[in-house]
């Protein structure tokens, strides 16, 4: 600013930068995909501090390493068949999916409502059902590359150990489906659950609360109907726990083994009722985070 | 102690959504109770399994979780615990003041739900239920004074508290035998053991002595609070994240 | 009266050093602490509050230490940046509770003193967490004055206040200033910090880069030309005599203004008049034309 314009008493706006935006934009399908690719890496801590980062690979490592055991097991002892199969490998070790799932939901979800940028998001050409779904898939994704790296490593050891290609093939793409719905199911809970708190912590707390709780409690719903009703009314305690409810879902679609016989579907009817409550736990989910974000702005 | 820090401290805990979770729990507790008593008709042996492995070894260490940390973490990660600190109060006075309150309504949460609980599973003559009480009150004094420490110590206090009380106190201490002498479970089961040594269809059982149990325990409170209160005396607050 | 004494503060996190040797004296009246962000002002101030130890140095109160030391909190009020209050409580009870922890022996009536002289009267019973940031602001400022401490901490007081919160608040501390308390304030606005600190401190990256009367600071910056602009009855006659004369570095003249660069601005000063008289030219205005706070800052943040 030249002080010759400062002494004499006029003014003189220049234009010297603001400029109207008028190069292509590129919509909401562009927005849409950035906010699930987003969501996608924040998961695993890419473009976050180093701390995030740890947790989530951390607990990826922990939970492919039992599968790396399963198959140097299976190589060495040249065994016919694996240890955990492609379907029962989530359910052994789903505690290690918990902690991933009830610590990857709430940086979805809570960090944004505490800091109430919702309207930021909103105030874009992205409607509230693309912000929903975008952090749905975003997360789904996430989940489902957690769950399906071990499966995956089973694949290549049933190769390896030479069993039959038909069978190891059928077997992960099996897996692989269940373990896509078992991720639907988990990211359902779990963002449902951590929408209502802004605090981190507390989401995580229900999350591995809920999901730990769920697991303890089925089983013992399972053998107390299951002696004083009958056997398959006993099977539907597994409908409480994600984990048991897909491996149940697995031994009905897909003829698999079932972790507990006594907690999956015993003929057609169960296995009807099986997806109709996995089908109503993702929707009742969706539901959930729909209403949620419909109060926008400071929670 | 303080009363107003007491007083802010109370309004913290039973004030926010946290307290739905605690009643949520108590709950669950309770349906599992119910389901017990519907499988077993109402036997002691399944009610102190369900008891012990459930209620005190999962449950009971999860309240206390929510409870200890309630009382502090929540004003450590947006900053406003510097209206407490910020004053002419020594830091053991603010500690033991928000511990207090913690304790109170931790006892209040644990021992009522695991003695309701231990009924509508089913008693003899309520001695499962007076024992457990004091296994409850004792295990409750510890963990919420564990957990308290931990809210000013770490930087996610229930990741790492859940991990302690699902993992190790919820499974592991049930049956790896080295783990079980370290955990607060066992220790809080000794007096049970004596309390219940003559209901012979009951098998309770704890590794440690009561003596033993009763040190341990105080040694661990002790420890916690000296770490938590020296913490406390150098938290630096900045707004979390 | 209360000195804050800082005496060759540093603090380092790791590798990263935020304050670097920095020696000051804050007394009574109103101080601005100026900086760009990052220079080291929240540390500076978290070390002043005894939130933070220094890692040498040492940060006294009238002598006593400030680290460590809870009852040193009796004297100091503190204005905290952090967003997050109470907000479950109504802005009466949530100073009360501040006044009621500090002590006082009747703490309502010195709540209800301190939220008027915040002009927050008419809010006293709304709860807090409805409240918008202004409002909040001026909360805090409630809570550091309930117990009329000697010397007052405000980390960026002014955020998101409006401008009539504003000039609430820049009375507010010129009187406290007046009354013979020590105000620190820090800023990286510089209208704020002129409009009422008598002194101000500089930090550049974690270094004290200056501290005084700002006027007196530009007068220290010697290796810079003043610059004057002046505005008389024949511009181009004097711009001539200016140069001939030979006190000026440079001299530009246009239709409006002759605008003089004078490295030595003492004896320029005293060779302008007798100029002007000996040539017939009359002196509409003369105005230093870089001695406002915004170019001594720029000065020294770009040294």
């Amino acid at each position: 600013m030249s002080t010759a314009d400062r002494a004499a008493p006029h003014g003189v706006i220049h234009d010297i930068g603001f400029r109207h935006y008028t190069g292509q934009r590129l919509g909401r399908r562009w927005a849409r995909r950035s906010l699930l690719i987003e969501t996608l890496r924040g998961a695993y801590g890419l473009g976050r501090p180093a701390k995030s980062r740890i947790m989530a690979w951390l607990l990826l490592g922990l939970y492919v390493a039992p599968a790396l055991i399963v198959v140097t097991v299976a190589i060495t002892t040249k065994a016919d068949h694996l240890a955990l199969s492609y379907t029962n490998y989530s359910v052994a070790l789903s505690l290690l999916t918990t902690l991933f799932v009830a610590g990857r939901a709430p940086y979805a979800v809570s960090r944004d409502l505490r800091d109430g940028v919702i309207p930021l998001y909103l105030s874009r050409p992205l409607s509230r059902l693309d912000y929903v779904a975008a952090k749905f898939i975003g997360l789904w994704l996430a989940v489902t590359l957690f769950l399906a790296a071990p499966i995956t490593v089973l694949l290549i050891g049933s190769l390896l150990a030479k069993m039959r290609i038909g069978d190891a093939v059928t077997g992960w793409l099996g897996g692989m489906l269940m373990v896509a719905i078992l991720a639907a199911v988990l990211t359902g809970i779990g963002l449902a659950l951590a929408s209502f708190t802004k605090r981190r912590g507390l989401g995580v707390a229900a999350i591995v609360t809920s999901l730990v709780m769920a697991m303890g409690i089925s089983p013992l719903v399972t053998s107390v109907v299951n002696t004083q009703v009958s056997v398959e009314a006993g099977t539907y305690g597994a409908l409480i726990d994600p984990y048991r409810l897909v491996d149940g879902l697995a031994a009905g679609w897909l003829g698999v083994d079932p972790s507990d016989a006594m907690m999956a579907p015993v003929n057609g009817a169960g296995t009807t009722v099986f997806t109709l409550a996995m089908l109503a736990v993702v929707g009742a989910c969706l539901a959930v985070l729909t209403a949620r974000f419909k109060k926008v702005g400071r929670v | 102690m303080n009363a107003v820090v007491m007083r802010l401290a109370l309004q913290a805990v039973v004030g926010r959504r946290r307290v739905w979770l605690l009643v949520a729990l108590v709950a669950v507790l309770l349906v599992v109770a119910f389901l017990t008593r519907w499988g077993s008709g109402g036997r002691e042996e399944s009610t102190a399994a369900m008891m012990v492995n459930f209620g005190i070894g999962t449950l009971v260490p999860v309240m206390c979780l929510l409870i200890g940390t309630g009382v502090i973490a929540p004003e450590i990660e947006d900053g406003s615990v510097v209206y407490v600190l910020a004053k002419p109060l020594r830091r053991g006075a603010i500690a033991a003041s928000k511990l207090v309150v913690a304790q109170l309504v931790a006892l209040v949460f644990t021992v009522g739900a695991v003695v309701l609980a231990t009924e509508v599973a089913g008693d003899a003559d309520g001695q499962l239920a007076a024992a457990f009480a004091v296994t409850t009150a004792l295990a409750s004094l510890t963990y919420t004074t564990v957990f308290f420490a931990v809210a000013i110590l770490s930087k996610s206090p229930t990741i790492s508290g859940l991990l302690y009380a699902l993992v190790w106190e919820g499974s592991l201490a049930g049956y790896v035998p080295g783990v079980r002498d370290l955990s607060v479970r066992q220790w809080a089961l000794a007096p049970a053991e004596r309390m219940l040594e003559d209901v012979y269809t009951v098998n309770v059982h704890s590794d440690v002595s009561i003596t033993m149990g009763a040190l341990l325990m105080v040694a661990t409170m002790v420890v916690a609070l000296v770490l938590a209160v020296r913490r406390l005396a150098r938290l630096n607050v900045r707004v979390a994240d | 009266m209360s000195t804050l004494e800082l005496t060759s503060v540093s603090r380092w996190f790791g590798n990263v050093v935020a304050v670097n040797d920095v020696t000051m004296t804050i007394g009574p009246g109103v101080t601005g602490l100026l900086g760009p962000n990052g220079a080291g002002k929240s540390t500076l101030l978290a070390m002043m509050s005894g939130f933070l130890a220094p890692s040498s140095g040492t940060v006294t109160l009238d002598g006593a230490p400030v680290w460590r030391n809870p009852s040193i909190y009796s004297q100091i009020g503190i204005v905290p940046e952090a967003e997050a209050l109470y907000d479950a409580m109504t802005a009466g009870q949530f100073v009360e509770a501040n006044a009621r922890l500090h002590g006082l022996p009747q703490p309502r009536e010195a709540a209800r003193a301190a939220i008027d002289a915040v002009d927050m009267t008419f809010a006293v019973d709304r709860t807090v967490g409805t409240f918008s940031k202004g409002m909040k602001q001026r909360i805090k400022m409630a809570t550091a004055l309930v117990h009329s401490p000697a010397v007052l901490l405000l980390d960026e007081p002014f955020n998101g206040m409006d401008p009539r919160q504003r000039m609430h608040l820049l009375e507010l501390l010129h009187r406290l200033g007046d009354e013979g308390r020590t105000v620190l304030f820090s800023s990286h606005i510089l209208e704020e910090v002129e409009d009422i600190a008598g002194t101000i401190e500089v930090v550049v990256a974690g270094r004290q880069a200056a501290s005084g009367d700002f006027r007196s600071i530009r007068r220290l910056m010697t290796q810079r030309p003043h610059q004057y602009a002046i505005s008389s009855s024949d511009n181009r006659a004097l711009a001539a005599a200016i140069i001939a004369d030979g006190t000026a570095d440079a001299v530009s003249v246009s239709a409006d203004a002759v605008v003089v660069q004078a490295s030595n601005f003492g004896a320029f000063v005293h060779a302008l008049p007798r100029l002007a008289l000996s040539h017939d030219i009359e002196l509409h205005d003369v105005t230093p034309a870089d001695e406002s706070l915004e170019s001594v800052f720029t000065y020294l943040v770009s040294r």
